[in-house]
């Protein structure tokens, strides 16, 4: 299964990812739209610096993009009570419909991945997006300006950690 | 293979959905004394009217044909292990290839006189939600024996519904289970702005009334007046099924680590089992949803022959009040008692108040969580809960620990230092990226 990953030498914490993901989880799907009418949540992932180090933009190996692991066995769907947090294919995906705010989620996940906002908010891999823009499936991996992001297999991305990074504006080799 | 379940909550539907998944031609059969597997912690909300039946179910209704489930709707009333047999109320026989118990528990009535009259209810089974329901129309006022999870979650619940509550607590405070007192201490000021009355050290020895229920009399003789009443006192494992066999038992069946009982081929897992608390260091129930469907889950392997650990339950716990919500964990934030934290369990607090009705404390023993407390603002409590499980020696972090939205990448190069104790698949992943030279 794809998975997300980000490459803390590349990422510059400008927080692309952030904005390309709460502007994705707006019924516009569209920042200005989104913003005039108030309605930008929070995003799934967030830029975050290793360590607590001061936030420097532009200092490699200092901040990442983290958010869902999409880990298997879940702690998340074990804790949830309603059965609104739920494993397809791999992806541990939330129907909010069914979530009542219990954090149970945001108690089990190691990974502090979850988002207590009235629902549990969390990646949920940008299920329609992919056939709504015809592009690339995820907006943070498509908004990222350093190619940070990557999307694949774990072991694609330990090949992309194994090769220098030379420039961070000079994208992946 | 036979796999024969006994339950079909938490742990039994986890147990059943596992065995399915990795031995996709076994027989699997889940035997229950309830119509129907909903979910035991919504049944306040479907008190107070906030979600319906249907919305109880945690799994899809078609869950046990979509997963070849046989599904029987009857009581296990014996268990012959020398033949492999469980004994069902309607007369049948099923044998086992291996067989889980996750019979659950029952609620615990105080032995107090008059405890049996029609009127006094558990929360605990759909019939025990539909009695009281049933009871709302000709009903005003309420008594809650207990102030603990679901004697609160009855409380509110019943509050919604336009009853007038009073909450007996035989503690001094209310949650002494899963709340230190300056933090239950919050709680029920918010029940009070509420409307629903607390009252603690308050011992019931009567449930008074001839036909129609009265009250509930304290021991000083104080009377409470009350249509009817809701236990909230604790539950106990059903354990029933298990006489005249040879598996041991202490408060609930013993399982070793690999939820094994002390009788080949059957297994337990849920309220029913005491298995290693991680925090305690001695097999103890912590009768908790998330425990439970791990539980059932580890079984279920451990049934199909994949052996897997159990790493061990520890008390924890998250719940909304009045749209307040807290999440606890960890033993120190108990009151030392038989039940609660032990003396000595911390030696350092961390308190936190950022803003009105936000509050934070962690309890450290020897620079180690041991226990907090999250009250209205609960972001990444699962960052703490891991330190804690695993042990991590807090020190380089701790000043920092309070704040609003630690994040997992503060703690990263803690958690590289201490890798050995972080094997999951992402955390091996996350170390290894983040140990990559610049």
């Amino acid at each position: 299964m794809e998975r997300l990953f980000c490459d803390p030498r590349r990422c510059v914490g400008c927080r692309a990812c952030e904005i390309a993901c709460a502007v994705e989880h707006t019924p516009a799907k569209d920042l200005f739209r989104a913003v005039l009418d108030g309605e930008v949540g929070p995003p799934r992932r967030r830029v975050q610096t290793l360590g607590g180090e001061p936030y420097r933009v532009a200092i490699g190996g200092v901040v990442l993009s983290l958010g869902c692991h999409h880990c298997d066995p879940a702690p998340c769907v074990d804790a949830c009570i309603t059965g609104a947090m739920h494993k397809v294919n791999g992806e541990t995906l939330c129907d909010v419909e069914r979530c009542i705010g219990c954090w149970m989620c945001v108690m089990s996940c190691p990974y502090g991945a979850i988002t207590p906002r009235v629902k549990a908010l969390k990646c949920d891999l940008c299920p329609d997006r992919r056939e709504r823009v015809g592009r690339a499936r995820y907006a943070c991996v498509e908004a990222c300006p350093t190619e940070a992001l990557f999307a694949g297999t774990f072991e694609e991305f330990q090949k992309i950690l194994a090769e220098p990074v030379v420039s961070v504006w000079g994208g992946r080799p | 293979m036979r796999f024969v379940v006994i339950g079909a909550s938490a742990a039994g539907s986890s147990a059943a959905e596992t065995l399915r998944r990795y031995a996709p031609q076994a027989q699997i059969i889940v035997v229950s004394d309830e119509k129907i597997t909903y979910s035991k912690p919504l049944l306040s909300y479907y008190l107070a009217g906030k979600l319906g039946e249907e919305q109880l179910f945690f799994r899809p209704p078609d869950f046990y044909e979509r997963y070849k489930i046989e599904r029987i709707h009857a009581r296990a009333v014996g268990l012959r292990p020398e033949k492999s047999a469980v004994e069902l109320s309607d007369g049948r026989k099923l044998y086992y290839d291996a067989l889980l118990v996750a019979t659950g528990a029952a609620p615990r009535f105080p032995e107090v006189e008059g405890i049996q009259r029609d009127g006094v209810f558990g929360l605990r089974r759909l019939e025990d939600a539909s009695g009281i329901l049933e009871r709302l129309p000709t009903a005003r006022r309420a008594i809650v024996l207990g102030g603990g999870l679901v004697g609160l979650k009855a409380a509110a619940a019943l509050k919604e519904r336009g009853l007038r509550v009073t909450v007996l607590v035989d503690s001094p405070h209310v949650l002494s289970q899963m709340l230190d007192e300056s933090s239950a201490r919050i709680f029920e000021r918010i029940f009070e702005q509420n409307g629903v009355a607390i009252r603690t050290k308050a011992k019931p020895v009567a449930v008074l009334g001839r036909e129609k229920l009265q009250g509930v009399q304290l021991a000083s003789g104080e009377v409470f007046e009350g249509d009817l009443v809701v236990v909230g006192k604790g539950v106990d494992p059903n354990l029933e099924l298990l006489e005249g066999t040879s598996i041991q038992r202490d408060y609930g069946i013993l399982v070793d680590d690999y939820l094994r009982t002390s009788v080949e081929n059957i297994y337990a897992a849920g309220d029913v089992a005491q298995a290693q608390d991680v925090l305690r260091g001695e097999p103890w129930i912590n009768a908790l949803w998330p425990c439970a469907v791990e539980q059932g889950r580890v079984a279920a392997l451990n049934m199909l022959g994949k052996e897997t650990r159990y790493r061990g339950s520890m008390r924890q716990n998250s719940v909304q009040f009045f749209g307040v919500p807290v999440i606890s964990a960890g033993l120190a934030v108990l009151t030392p008692g038989p039940l609660g934290g032990r003396p000595g369990e911390h030696d350092e607090t961390l308190e936190f108040s950022p803003a009105p009705g936000i509050y934070r404390k962690i309890f450290l023993k020897d620079d180690t969580i041991v226990g907090f407390v999250l009250v209205g603002d609960v972001p990444a409590a699962g960052l703490l809960r891991i330190l804690m499980e695993r042990r991590v020696n807090v020190a380089p972090v701790k000043e920092r620990l309070l704040e609003l939205g630690p994040d997992l990448g503060y703690l990263l190069p803690l958690i590289a230092e201490n890798r050995e104790q972080f094997a999951e698949r992402e955390f091996k992943e996350l170390v290894q990226t983040v140990s990559v030279e610049v």
